[in-house]
């Protein structure tokens, strides 16, 4: 690599050419019924705290996948809409930039990481997030016996001070990866990989893959005209996309 | 063999004029002492319009810009760590941080030219008298068997001196 | 009222030695209540948030920063006094800053000095706090220097670096009337502090350079480094803090607050120290002066911050400013327009602005505006970002008010400590004022 083409690598924005991966997800709001069983499971998947009512009145509860909830109209005529959020994994993450010391950066799978080791809890990321995705240990939580003996042994668990946020469940795709490598294969096949939230929804609205595939099931519903992401204004480039509910009246609302 | 005679001056003009007239009597070893700064003295003193000290603050600040900003390009290369799809080498934040370097690089360098210059801290025994950094301004005449310590003497009697007294050697 | 007796050389040496070498009960007294109040109320509840976890404050899911930061920008904006004063009217060589500008430098150092404590007390894991330096280490990790919390590191350390070296060594001469003042220990240690000064005319001549440069230097620092302080919040995109018009507004708000704290400590050293004669209502009347001028440029601000939200038509923007100033922190807002903006008008009567009784209480009430300001900033903005589900409400624990009024009791220590090792009027540079004494009588 001449200096020449390394100088020109580092001024390009984003730095990589393309992606190895490029991890997205969709989540269609028309078959949500806010069941929330995709935050039950993230939170056993992950090994998220549970920090009792006291913190949750507290708003102190750790979420990586909530479910925003929208009252829309009077009784008789209400609506309720649900919008899954979690970490969009935005390619020009408003997040990533200002952590003083690289906690969290864009890696090479289009995922927005977050390096729990690194992170001495300034909390710049969080406030910059403009889907308010990220969540901070403001304590170190603990499990009652014996609910530690189901923490998942492939996932850290976090000391106060740390931030975290939801990682497309790194853990599971890297299995993925290593499993493929092990196969003398050169990539990950589409299915291969659900994180555990996708896994659990039992409407399948949440479908996540690799949108660098164009075979991917995520690639077509990419493609589906009902699409839309979450404050696209703010142009953070979000990896995760909405489908538009559809209404009975056949108009759509976000 | 050396020795020293000081003047104690109450008011400023008579101290510069004694001065002037010491110098232009050939006397050189002249140290003159104010408790105050004061442009002409300095000028009877032979200190121009400039000071050395400005070349130390002009290497400080240079090699603060560019060490800035080749710190913060060196450390955003160790490991490439992209984030919010900017580039790896980014010039805004890169040219904030070269600008504080070049501010404090510029503010010590300009510290240690003050101590190389003014020769300070001294460490050897040098004249002074503790009034003169009160209310009294003094010349310090260094006079050895070539000058005349009377003729010096006078000079300090007449230009209005308060005091003229003996410091011996230093 | 007695004609104003101009004092001797000599007079200047004893009044201003005076207070350093003789001590009273009444000053032992300060200084044991404010040290016991900045370890009671600031490193205990400190300690206790070490030892739990950042969640003893009162931050939250909607709310990540809190009065811990926006108190750090308030010490930060308190600094910019000495420079102001003491850089600033350096170059254009007012006179009457004179008297004040040693006492000024000491509230800018021992400003930065209690900010940098906030930054500690801020993160989550303070036992790592080293990691934001850019020094080699073991990792072979280096900080993100595209982070605005970055700049805000390499600026506050300069600022911290440039400040203690421009007191210290505009000090120097004055160190040498100590040394040459006392006896003893004090003597021997004053030797040190003053590298042996004589005044001659080398030194003085190397001396004037050196300080001119220092204060050319520092200038454009203390600007860099309260518009860097404000991008923590300009380059984050949410709503009412991603406004160009943050690096200015914080700037003049830093000298706003900074000149009203020097005024307030004017008027305390004036009353403990008997330095009647020496601080005047010269000083009074072109501190008001400034005062009046920064207000109204910091109300021209707020102004206009109102409009241009309301103009943009952007609902997020809309949302958070009416958050700001109707929500549950409105009285908040109005009572920081009322003591930045309204009060101050009063300056504008020569009466109120010659009055040392009056300015306190102004320059009091200005500063608990701008703590407010600070505070508002930080606290009505984030519970308003883009997601409505996301909308929250912050208020500060005890422990957050607790180490807020522990930081003004280190501010205090540290000056208190400052009055007894440093003069605190500057020796030479008044002397240089008093013109007559110079020419023989004639």
């Amino acid at each position: 690599m001449s200096t020449a083409n390394t100088l020109r690598d580092y001024l390009k924005p984003g730095y990589y050419d393309e992606f190895d991966y490029h991890w997205a997800m969709t989540i269609d709001l028309d078959r949500c019924t806010g069941c929330s069983a995709c935050v039950v499971a993230c939170q056993a998947e992950n090994n998220l705290p549970i920090v009792g009512e006291k913190r949750f009145s507290e708003r102190r509860e750790i979420k990586w996948l909530r479910i925003e909830r929208y009252w829309q109209g009077e009784y008789p005529d209400i609506k309720l809409r649900f919008l899954p959020m979690l970490c969009q994994h935005c390619d020009q993450a408003p997040c990533e930039t200002p952590c003083p010391v690289a906690a969290t950066y864009h890696n090479q799978d289009g995922l927005n990481t977050q390096i729990y080791n690194r992170c001495i809890g300034t909390r710049t990321c969080a406030v910059y997030c403009p889907y308010e995705v990220r969540s901070f240990n403001w304590f170190t939580y603990t499990w009652d016996e014996p609910l530690e003996q189901q923490l998942n042994p492939d996932v850290t668990v976090r000391e106060k001070g740390v931030m975290e946020k939801c990682t497309f469940c790194i853990q599971r795709i890297r299995i993925a990866k290593d499993k493929a490598k092990d196969d003398d294969r050169r990539r990950v096949r589409d299915g291969e990989v659900t994180p555990a939230c996708v896994q659990s929804c039992p409407t399948e609205a949440m479908v996540f893959g690799d949108s660098k595939d164009p075979d991917s099931k995520v690639s077509q519903m990419l493609n589906n005209p009902r699409g839309f992401k979450v404050l696209e204004d703010l142009n953070t480039l979000p990896s995760v996309v909405y489908l538009q509910k559809v209404e009975e009246q056949g108009h759509g609302h976000g | 063999m050396a020795s020293n005679i000081l003047g104690l001056f109450r008011y400023e003009e008579d101290f510069i004029d004694a001065a002037e007239r010491l110098k232009s009597a050939g006397y050189d070893e002249l140290t003159l002492m104010s408790p105050i700064p004061l442009h002409d003295a300095e000028k009877v003193a032979g200190l121009g319009k400039s000071s050395p000290v400005r070349r130390f603050s002009l290497a400080g600040a240079l090699l603060g810009a560019f060490g800035g900003f080749a710190l913060a390009t060196f450390s955003a290369t160790v490991f490439l760590l992209p984030t919010g799809g900017r580039s790896i080498i980014t010039f805004p934040p890169f040219l904030v941080i070269a600008y504080e370097m070049t501010i404090l690089l510029g503010v010590l360098f300009t510290l240690l030219g003050f101590h190389v210059v003014s020769g300070l801290p001294a460490w050897r025994d040098v004249p002074y008298v503790e009034d003169t950094n009160v209310d009294r301004f003094s010349v310090v005449v260094e006079v050895d068997e070539k000058s005349d310590p009377e003729a010096a003497r006078r000079i300090l009697d007449e230009g209005g001196a308060d005091e003229v007294r003996d410091l011996g050697e230093y | 009222m007695a004609e104003y007796q101009e004092p001797t050389y000599a007079e200047v040496n004893r009044d201003v030695l005076r207070t350093m070498l003789v001590t009273g009960p009444k000053y032992w007294t300060a200084l044991g209540i404010s040290m016991t109040v900045a370890v009671v109320c600031f490193f205990g509840p400190w300690f206790y948030q070490i030892h739990v976890g950042v969640g003893a404050a009162g931050m939250n899911r909607s709310a990540f920063w809190g009065t811990y930061l926006s108190n750090f920008i308030f010490w930060i904006g308190l600094s910019h006094s000495g420079t102001l004063l003491s850089a600033v009217l350096h170059i254009t060589q007012s006179s009457w800053r004179k008297a004040i500008y040693r006492s000024a430098e000491a509230m800018t150092l021992f400003s930065l000095v209690t900010a940098a404590f906030f930054v500690m007390v801020h993160v989550g894991r303070v036992w790592f706090v080293h990691w934001n330096f850019p020094v080699p280490n073991q990792m072979g990790l280096w900080p993100n220097f595209r982070s605005p919390l970055m700049f805000d590191v390499m600026a506050v350390t300069t600022y911290l670096t440039a400040s203690s070296i421009f007191i210290y060594m505009g000090s120097v001469p004055d160190f040498a009337a100590v040394r040459d003042a006392s006896t003893g220990m004090r003597r021997r240690l004053y030797t040190i502090f003053s590298f042996g000064w004589r005044g001659t005319q080398k030194e003085w001549h190397t001396l004037g350079w050196a300080y001119t440069f220092f204060a050319v230097f520092v200038i454009p620092l203390a600007v860099s480094v309260h518009s860097i302080v404000s991008w923590d919040f300009a380059m984050s995109i949410v709503p009412s803090l991603h406004q160009t018009i943050f690096a200015p507004y914080f700037v003049c708000g830093a000298i706003y607050s900074g000149t009203a704290g020097i005024v307030s400590v004017m008027f305390l050293l004036r009353k403990f120290l008997g330095l009647e004669r020496y601080i005047r209502e010269i000083h009074l009347d072109n501190l008001g002066k400034l005062l009046i001028t920064l207000s109204l440029i910091w109300t021209y601000i707020n102004i206009m911050e109102v409009f241009t939200g309301w103009f943009s038509g952007s609902s997020f923007e809309y949302e958070a400013m009416k958050f700001r100033m109707f929500g549950f922190y409105g009285p908040l807002y109005w009572e920081m327009l009322l003591f930045c903006a309204l009060v101050p008008l009063l300056m504008l009567f020569g009466k109120i602005r010659k009055n040392w009784r009056y300015m306190f209480i102004i320059s009091i009430l200005i500063n608990i505006g701008m703590l407010t300001e600070r505070f508002l900033i930080v606290a009505t903005s984030q519970p308003r970002k883009f997601l409505p589900d996301a909308f929250g409400f912050y208020f500060p624990s005890p422990v957050e008010i607790s180490i807020t009024v522990g930081s003004f009791a280190i501010f205090t220590t540290l000056f208190l400590v400052f009055v007894k090792w440093v003069p605190c009027v500057s020796i030479y540079e008044v002397k240089e004022t008093l013109q007559p004494l110079r020419k023989r009588a004639t």
